[in-house]
């Protein structure tokens, strides 16, 4: 079977600066791999790629065997990838619920006319968003749940913010979810509850996961496989511990001596 | 993909088993803000609103609007209902684009000339095409919803600002166009240059002829209680999330799967088209368009309706647009002064009410003003006669108490330019003083203003009613952004 | 030397030196708008009718010593003296509007400060009907300064002071032309080489991390608008000088003209004021000269539609660049 998602000879330069060169990486269905790097490395760079946002100079990426090249990023969205922003990019002014709702849009089909008349199928699929939103949520235990649906999404902490960041990806009922730094700015406790989140996303929810972490801890906790990038190239891939005691990977993080020390 | 299956439980309260505590949920720690927001009248009318829910409201509005023709005249009924209801249509055909996509559209009133003027053509002497309005109305909500698909198109490369100009000269191009270039075309003026197009046909559906104020009207309230439907039903759907999400954020809505280009380009065909529908009926009831009417002055009117409601508010649109026309309706040139006059020291009093806290500072400010200008009118008359041998523009009980309050001089052209520029600054001081500062400084400024009033604005209403409304919108934005009945809004700088 | 062509080479010398002339006024309109668009994101729709008081300003100083027919005092010093009144004057309304009826919304939803503005234009515009009237007052530039006013006479302002090709050039034209250029100059060693123009460039770039390194970010954008309304001030008495009559809105067209400049050159951008205002004065004045005056405006509005469609960000403006 073809990996899921495939990175082939890719290529990104903004001016004169190579930015990722010759990325050559795969997910397979069902895995979760964390793509690891200092800043500047390039990570979010892919995944903009990936969805579409930036044009690849060289080289092909292609979901499920199919090529993505051209796409706008709300068709690749409905092709089955989904994602969240380093920087939370949510739809503050708008609730909760509404948030995740928002994103059912690329597999909905009720149309301008039938929704002014509010014609049966039109409503009966508002329902079902609706429902499909609040499953979302539910994933999260009790915080977004209940009165919280209706609630603004800028009055969320900012724990809640990530969290509903990430259910706001699933709303678009994607295949492959890529997840951004999801654990930056979060304490232990909620650290640990994110570990946890992400597993149960694969096990309970049956997503396939990228995830960019700069946390060991998570990184450790849920990879299958980590892919580790420096200067827009791959300079790492395996398991955990083989990544973790790369020459290559503790030079990128902590310099030279610290990887000829040790 | 299915997601844990079952809905937990709602709980009572978030994270049962703390309290919330002030400072870690941000909600609790906003509940001091949500609480000034909604103090005073705006307070007031917000929770009103909540209550009655949409479907009630606007039975509530169309009741008390059917009700308009048993009581008004056909002059009134046609400044105070019909064009109230026009400026509705405007204000939603606006809103859809501004208020639902967030896209700053400047030239929106183009499509409200460019229907008018087509269905002029369509439905006059000009060339002699008389078609019936089962025919015309359709055709031009098409036509003007193609052109707002042809404006989009170029504008979807364009960031918000960007946006605002090339409409905005959009917009001019028109007025230039109808105005001044006014092709010739099978032998006469297409636009009819600086005259517009006169003798147009009222609407008529099958035969029947709305040629009555009273019939125009109630066709009116049909259309806006049936678009105002629609619309409520449309922000409700999966388009209208998705208007607001593209709204909120471009870039995170294109990576949520919505077609933010096409969405775009839907919002400017559907305002382009009730702006278009608005013409038509503008058209068929002033049976005769000009230039002048789809100028910048009645752009900003159309804004401020839809500001001063609350962007994105359907009801707000209804109530602005209500306000602003009663207003500008009250205060026409052709009105007698003392409504005018009316209605200017009314509002004062109004701001003053509402504004001045203590009853005592109240009182003490009302007295002061009358003090003041009874003793200022009294000396001046004593020391300098000419200074107050003016007499009060046009009668009315108000106009003689206020002859002998206000200076009013003869031949002294001067004077009321001075008093304007000095009440101008007057003015501007008062913002920059606080607490009991401001409340001594209110005593003279106010009286300044009822000089001003009485000299300069009595005389010129038309130009006072256009500087009045610049100054409230100023005083509007800079004391309240999200307009009289919006939410503050989170916005991504 | 002859010209091949039977192409009328005197009318389109003449265009084209109308055209400079006028390019210089939206020039010097296009910077105010381009100035503060940079600094703040604001599109200042009230800009052009600070030129328009600029313009009454000047007259007031031509009306106080003596009018256009009887000067007290010689045509030279008069002049200065326009300019300086109107470009502080103006430079002052500036100041006023800006810290009154922007700096309250500089975190307001976008729309609110557009709002704020026109509301601005319509009050200034229509205080200036309300204290002066509807009536044209004119510069009588023709004959200002004349010896001989009663007989015609014209005076010095419309003096040739070289000819091409048979063309006059007029001394008020040379005058347009040379202070725009020199105010422009200034301009441009001022942003790049003091402090208060180092400032107002950090605040353009990121208005947070300027406060925070220590830029009163207020005074700097008092006096971006502070600059920008004496740019409009001093155009504004151009055109009194240049056309003669001035007269209440004349603010709203030139207004949008200076703006098409500063779009069509690059919002944002000083070089691209300058040449976006040069274009639009060229291309009102040849469109005035061959295509008719009836389509000579929309022919403007065209050349901006164009010009944004093919490059967005105008033909020098930043291309700008969002980190996702």
């Amino acid at each position: 079977m073809p990996p899921l998602l495939q990175l082939q000879g890719v290529r990104k330069s903004f001016g004169g600066l190579r930015v990722i060169d010759g990325l050559n990486l795969h997910v397979d269905e069902g895995e979760i791999v964390s793509l690891i790097g200092p800043n500047g490395a390039g990570k979010t760079t892919v995944f903009n790629l990936v969805t579409g946002i930036y044009a690849a100079d060289d080289g092909e990426i292609a979901f499920a065997g199919r090529s993505t090249a051209g796409l706008p990023p709300h068709k690749i969205t409905r092709l089955g990838i989904a994602r969240t922003f380093q920087t939370l990019r949510l739809f503050l002014n708008m609730t909760v619920k509404e948030n995740v709702m928002a994103a059912a849009y690329g597999h909905t089909k009720a149309t301008v006319v039938e929704s002014m008349l509010r014609l049966p199928r039109a409503r009966r699929e508002e329902r079902e968003i609706a429902r499909m939103a609040e499953e979302k949520l539910g994933f999260f235990g009790q915080r977004l749940v209940g009165y919280r649906w209706d609630q603004p999404a800028y009055s969320l902490s900012y724990a809640n913010r990530r969290r509903l960041e990430i259910a706001r990806a699933m709303g678009s009922n994607p295949r492959l979810l890529l997840l951004d730094e999801p654990a930056a700015g979060m304490n232990p406790a909620e650290t640990h509850e994110m570990t946890e989140l992400i597993g149960r996303l694969r096990t309970d929810g049956g997503y396939t996961i990228l995830v960019i972490e700069h946390d060991m801890h998570v990184v450790e906790g849920i990879s299958d496989r980590v892919v580790a990038l420096d200067h827009g190239v791959k300079i790492a891939e395996g398991s955990f511990e083989q990544v973790a005691t790369n020459e290559l990977v503790v030079e990128a993080y902590l310099g030279l001596k610290a990887a000829e020390a040790g | 993909m299915d997601a844990g299956g079952t809905i937990p439980e709602p709980p009572a309260a978030p994270d049962e088993r703390e309290r919330p505590r002030v400072g870690v949920d941000e909600w609790v720690a906003r509940v001091e803000e949500r609480r000034e927001t909604h103090r005073g009248l705006a307070g007031v009318a917000h929770r009103v609103l909540r209550f009655v829910p949409p479907p009630a409201r606007l039975a509530l509005f169309v009741a008390v609007a059917a009700t308009l023709p048993l009581w008004m005249g056909r002059g009134d009924l046609f400044a105070y209902g019909i064009f109230t209801l026009l400026y509705v249509l405007l204000g939603l055909g606006l809103n859809v684009v501004v208020g639902y996509a967030g896209l700053l559209d400047l030239g929106h009133i183009a499509f409200f000339g460019f229907g008018a003027y087509l269905y002029a053509l369509l439905s006059s002497e000009q060339y002699g095409i008389h078609w019936p309005a089962t025919a015309t109305v359709p055709l031009v909500v098409a036509a003007t919803a193609l052109l707002g698909l042809l404006l989009g198109i170029p504008s979807r490369r364009l960031l918000g600002d960007y946006l605002a100009i090339v409409t905005l000269f959009f917009g001019q191009a028109f007025v230039f166009f109808v105005n001044a270039a006014n092709p010739t075309v099978a032998g006469k003026g297409l636009t009819g240059g600086p005259n517009g197009i006169a003798d147009i046909d009222p609407l008529s559906f099958f035969g029947y002829e709305l040629a009555s104020r009273r019939q125009q009207f109630y066709f009116l309230l049909l259309a806006v209680a049936l678009i105002l439907t629609g619309l409520h039903f449309l922000s409700e759907s999966r388009t209208g999330r998705a208007w607001r999400a593209l709204r909120e954020d471009p870039l995170a809505a294109e990576a949520m799967s919505i077609p933010v280009n096409r969405l775009k380009l839907l919002a400017f065909a559907f305002g382009a088209a009730i702006a278009g529908f608005t013409g038509c009926i503008f058209a068929s009831v002033l049976t005769a368009v000009t230039a002048g009417n789809f100028g910048i002055p009645l752009l900003i009117t159309i804004y401020a309706i839809v500001i001063l409601g609350g962007v994105g508010s359907l009801t707000g649109v209804v109530i602005g647009a209500v306000v602003i026309n009663m207003s500008f309706q009250f205060l026409a040139p052709e009105n007698p002064q003392d409504n005018a006059r009316l209605l200017f020291y009314s509002l004062i009093i109004l701001l003053l009410v509402l504004t001045i806290r203590p009853l005592w500072k109240l009182a003490a400010v009302f007295g002061g003003v009358v003090v003041l200008g009874a003793v200022v009118e009294r000396l001046v008359e004593a020391l300098a006669p000419s200074w107050t041998g003016g007499v009060v523009v046009e009668g009315g009980r108000l106009a003689g108490a206020v002859g002998h309050w206000v200076i009013i001089p003869t031949g002294h052209g001067r004077f009321a330019n001075v008093a304007y520029v000095s009440l101008v600054a007057a003015v501007l001081l008062l913002t920059r003083l606080h607490g009991n500062a401001r409340i001594v400084a209110l005593v003279p400024t106010i009286y300044l203003a009822a000089v001003v009033w009485e000299t300069s604005f009595v005389e010129q209403p038309a130009v006072a009613r256009w500087i009045l409304f610049g100054a409230l919108l100023v005083s509007l934005m800079t004391v309240r952004p999200q307009g009289l009945l919006g939410t503050p809004r989170v916005e991504i700088v | 030397m002859e010209l091949p062509l039977a192409f009328d080479a005197q009318l389109f010398i003449q265009l084209t030196v109308n055209g400079v002339t006028l390019g210089s006024l939206y020039a010097l309109i296009a910077l105010g708008y381009s100035l503060v668009y940079g600094i703040l994101k604001l599109l200042n729709f009230a800009h052009g009718d600070v030129y328009m008081v600029g313009a009454f300003i000047g007259y007031g100083v031509l009306t106080a010593l003596g009018g256009p027919l009887s000067l007290d005092i010689a045509l030279v010093p008069l002049i200065v003296l326009m300019f300086l009144a109107a470009m502080l004057g103006s430079g002052a309304l500036g100041v006023l509007i800006e810290r009154f009826a922007y700096r309250p919304l500089r975190d307001a939803p976008r729309l609110a400060p557009l709002i704020s503005a026109l509301g601005v234009s319509f009050f200034l515009q229509n205080s200036a009907l309300l204290l002066l009237g509807a009536g044209f007052r004119s510069y009588d530039s023709f004959l200002l300064g004349s010896k001989q006013p009663e007989l015609f006479v014209p005076g010095p302002l419309v003096d040739p002071v070289f000819v091409i090709h048979g063309v006059n050039v007029q001394t008020i034209q040379v005058v347009v032309v040379s202070v725009t250029v020199g105010l422009m100059v200034a301009l441009t060693l001022f942003v790049a080489r003091t402090q208060l123009g180092k400032a107002m460039r950090a605040t353009a770039f990121d208005r947070e991390a300027a406060a925070m390194m220590g830029i009163d970010v207020d005074r700097v954008i008092a006096s971006t608008f502070f600059i920008g309304s004496v740019l409009a001030g001093a155009a504004g008495v151009m055109f009194g000088l240049l056309f003669s009559q001035v007269f209440h809105l004349m603010g709203f067209l030139a207004g949008l003209k200076g703006f098409t400049a500063a779009v069509v050159g690059g919002i944002g951008s000083i070089p691209g004021a300058m040449l976006g205002g040069l274009l639009v004065g060229l291309a009102e004045s040849y469109a005035a000269g061959y295509v008719g005056g009836r389509w000579s405006d929309l022919f403007v509005f065209g050349i901006l539609i164009l010009v944004l469609l093919v490059r967005p960000s105008g033909l020098l403006g930043a291309r700008a660049i969002n980190k996702v």
